[in-house]
């Protein structure tokens, strides 16, 4: 029987082709949408984790209150001994002191008088130790667009735009002006070694990357950090990264010690626990859309064509096909075509996902305004579930539709059959 | 042994407020291998008849007693069961699947019995062998002609080999070559297989083929001749 109604579906397009294609397009969104939303959610978490978060942060207690005004007057004291023993507690994770500052990057001519003057965002990472992955993690090797990465003490990547701003060369120097972690006023010159395209308009603006050790030693920082980051060795661990936080925690933070180290995981952070959570739910919420839409529209479909075929419903009861048996031959063709369409959906969703995983969009042109951690190229991402997301929609609408849609032919009588039948 | 026996029949349709007699005290027993028709006026009740014989719709009063199966007794279910296994209709507009094969359309009745794939097959190349259409099983209903069509439904009605065929005027969309085609074919059928056949017909080329011919009018029989052939 199945295979006699399959024989039906496929000769009879008008039967079986909008519903495909309707279930098709359903599916294919879902899909898409989901990959797209996924990716977009997974590169902005993983930029975050690079640039801002870590997969783990340490921080003391007072500074990651006011973390956003970068208070390093109250950053962490003693980062080689925490970095040690974090280290050690954790091998299998890489850990790196940052330190995060503000100040006036100061463009001297060739007097020394100033020339130009712009504030700038200001990170210092370890680039000078060989085993470091740091630039490689912030994109700097990548994102050079002139020079090189420095390779002494004394030496500065700034944002490219901010260098052809105020004509900075190469070999330049360039003064910054901060304040030191007690709040007193210092300057220190460094030697541009290269410049950067951060593709982030917040840093292109104007940014300074320095060696942690420069930082340390001209914001009076000495073995003192912002912020200690910890990163797996691969993709981030929501619950391993759980484990290791309340270890930290509980061995380390006092509570009446606000300058005590607290660890803290990625979806601590910055809200990206809510991110995370609403791209669950944006997933859901679309599947539920598409499953109501895209249920009327099969419903009505469903409508015309039990129209189209109520002669050959009649005669198939004339012929003594039970009632319920033709309500099932409905069901059984609607889960057929409703697997065609969610198969067929699929394999252009997945398509799509798998081209834009590739070949993300360059957005950056829109957000040169932005200033939030945004990244500049979207991509989707294939996850399993893209394999069988769709046929939920898919599957569910076309077999509630035409489940609604059938049940006219319980209403249907015999008793009429043969004049029906006449015409 | 009667096959079909109708004892005081009567049929009433709701009509406004009032009702409408299509079958006023019908009495009639059917032996088993009679060729029968049911002439009579457009509106005599003739598709009125065949449908109650046929479980599509049952008696008002009176009893309707098919295969010893009292239709006004029957569920829905029971009812399709005996259309299922035991009658086959064959209808004015053919009515065949249009998407389906001839072999197809025959061979449906027989899926409905779930009957395994050679008992199907080799049904099905009989049943279109009686009507002499085996060169056609390939095709659509849309590539037939209407005699052929025809032949192809008597074949989807003959296949489950019914103890019953109803026929409500069988030829009266087919010329006068195609109309006795249909009948001598109906005719055989009826004298190797001993098929009881009931249809209904305005078509005077039918009469020399029957041996029974029953004259309805406004709901009561007014003569029922037995010829002999
Ligand atoms: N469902 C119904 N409701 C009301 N009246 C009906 C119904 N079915 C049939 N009738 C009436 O019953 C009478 C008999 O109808 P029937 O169809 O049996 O006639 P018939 O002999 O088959 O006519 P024809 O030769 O035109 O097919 C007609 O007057 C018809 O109007
Ligand atoms: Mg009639």
């Amino acid at each position: 029987m199945i295979q006699f109604l399959f024989k039906g579906i496929l000769r009879d397009k008008s039967r079986s082709l909008l519903p495909v294609i309707i279930i098709s397009i359903g599916v294919f969104l879902t899909i898409f949408m989901s990959g797209w939303m996924k990716g977009i959610f997974t590169d902005m978490i993983d930029l975050n984790a690079k640039f801002t978060t870590g997969h783990v942060k340490v921080m003391t207690q007072a500074y990651a209150e006011n973390e956003k005004q970068l208070p390093n007057d109250l950053a962490l004291m003693d980062a080689n001994k925490w970095l040690s023993i974090l280290q050690k507690e954790n091998p299998e994770m890489e850990w790196v002191q940052r330190i995060h500052f503000g100040g006036l990057l100061d463009v001297p001519d060739s007097n020394g008088e100033t020339r130009a003057q712009g504030p700038a965002i200001g990170k210092a990472i370890d680039l000078l130790s060989p085993n470091s992955h740091e630039a490689n993690r912030m994109n700097i090797t990548k994102s050079l667009v002139k020079g090189s990465l420095p390779s002494k003490n004394g030496q500065a990547l700034i944002s490219n735009e901010f260098a052809e701003r105020f004509g900075v060369n190469v070999g330049d120097d360039i003064t910054l002006f901060g304040s030191t972690m007690h709040g007193s006023m210092t300057f220190q010159t460094f030697k541009v070694s290269g410049t950067l395209n951060f593709g982030m308009s917040a840093l292109d603006r104007g940014a300074i990357i320095i060696d942690i050790s420069d930082a340390q030693q001209a914001l009076d920082m000495l073995d003192v950090t912002s912020e200690i980051l910890g990163y797996f060795n691969g993709d981030y661990n929501d619950n391993q990264a759980e484990l290791i936080k309340t270890n930290f925690n509980n061995k380390y933070t006092k509570a009446d010690d606000e300058y005590s180290p607290q660890m803290y995981k990625l979806t601590d952070q910055g809200g990206l626990k809510e991110m995370l959570m609403q791209a669950e739910n944006m997933t859901s919420i679309m599947v539920f859309i598409f499953i109501v839409a895209m249920s009327i529209v099969l419903w009505n479909t469903g409508l015309l064509g039990g129209l189209r075929r109520y002669s050959e419903y009649g005669v198939r009861l004339a012929l003594g096909e039970e009632k319920s048996h033709i309500y099932k031959t409905i069901i059984y063709e609607a889960i057929i075509i409703g697997s065609i369409g969610s198969i067929v959906g699929t394999i252009f969703g997945l398509s799509a996902c798998f081209y834009l995983q590739e070949n993300g969009i360059d957005f950056s042109d829109l957000m040169k305004n932005v200033d939030m951690m945004m990244p500049p190229v979207y991509r989707a991402i294939v996850t399993p579930d893209l394999f069988y997301i769709g046929f939920i929609p898919g599957l569910f609408a076309m077999t509630l539709g035409n489940a609604l849609a059938g049940y006219s032919i319980y209403k249907r009588k015999t008793a009429t059959l043969f004049k029906e039948l006449e015409v | 042994m009667n096959i079909i026996q109708l004892n005081n029949l009567v049929k009433k349709y709701p009509v406004g407020n009032g009702e409408f007699t299509a079958l006023n005290d019908i009495n009639l027993n059917f032996k088993e291998g009679e060729f029968t028709g049911l002439v009579g006026p457009s509106g005599s009740g003739k598709t009125t008849l065949l449908n109650i014989i046929g479980s599509l719709d049952s008696p008002s009063y009176g009893s309707a007693i098919v295969m010893n199966k009292s239709i006004a007794e029957l569920s829905h279910k029971e009812a399709a069961m005996l259309r299922n296994q035991h009658i086959g209709f064959i209808f004015q507009t053919y009515n065949l699947l249009p998407v389906y094969t001839v072999f197809e359309n025959v061979e449906f009745p027989l899926l409905l019995q779930n009957k395994n794939a050679t008992q199907r097959k080799n049904a099905v190349m009989e049943a279109l062998e009686w009507v002499g259409l085996t060169d056609k099983i390939k095709s659509k209903p849309s590539m037939l002609s209407g005699g052929e069509c025809q032949r192809v439904a008597i074949a989807r009605a003959m296949v489950k080999k019914p103890q019953i065929v109803l026929a409500d005027e069988p030829t009266a969309n087919l010329d006068s070559k195609n109309s006795h085609h249909i009948l001598q074919t109906m005719q055989k059928l009826n004298k190797e297989l001993g098929v009881t056949f009931l249809f209904s017909t305005h078509d005077e080329k039918v009469m020399q083929y029957l041996n029974r011919l029953i004259s309805l009018e406004d709901g009561k029989v007014i003569s029922d001749t037995i010829k002999n052939a």
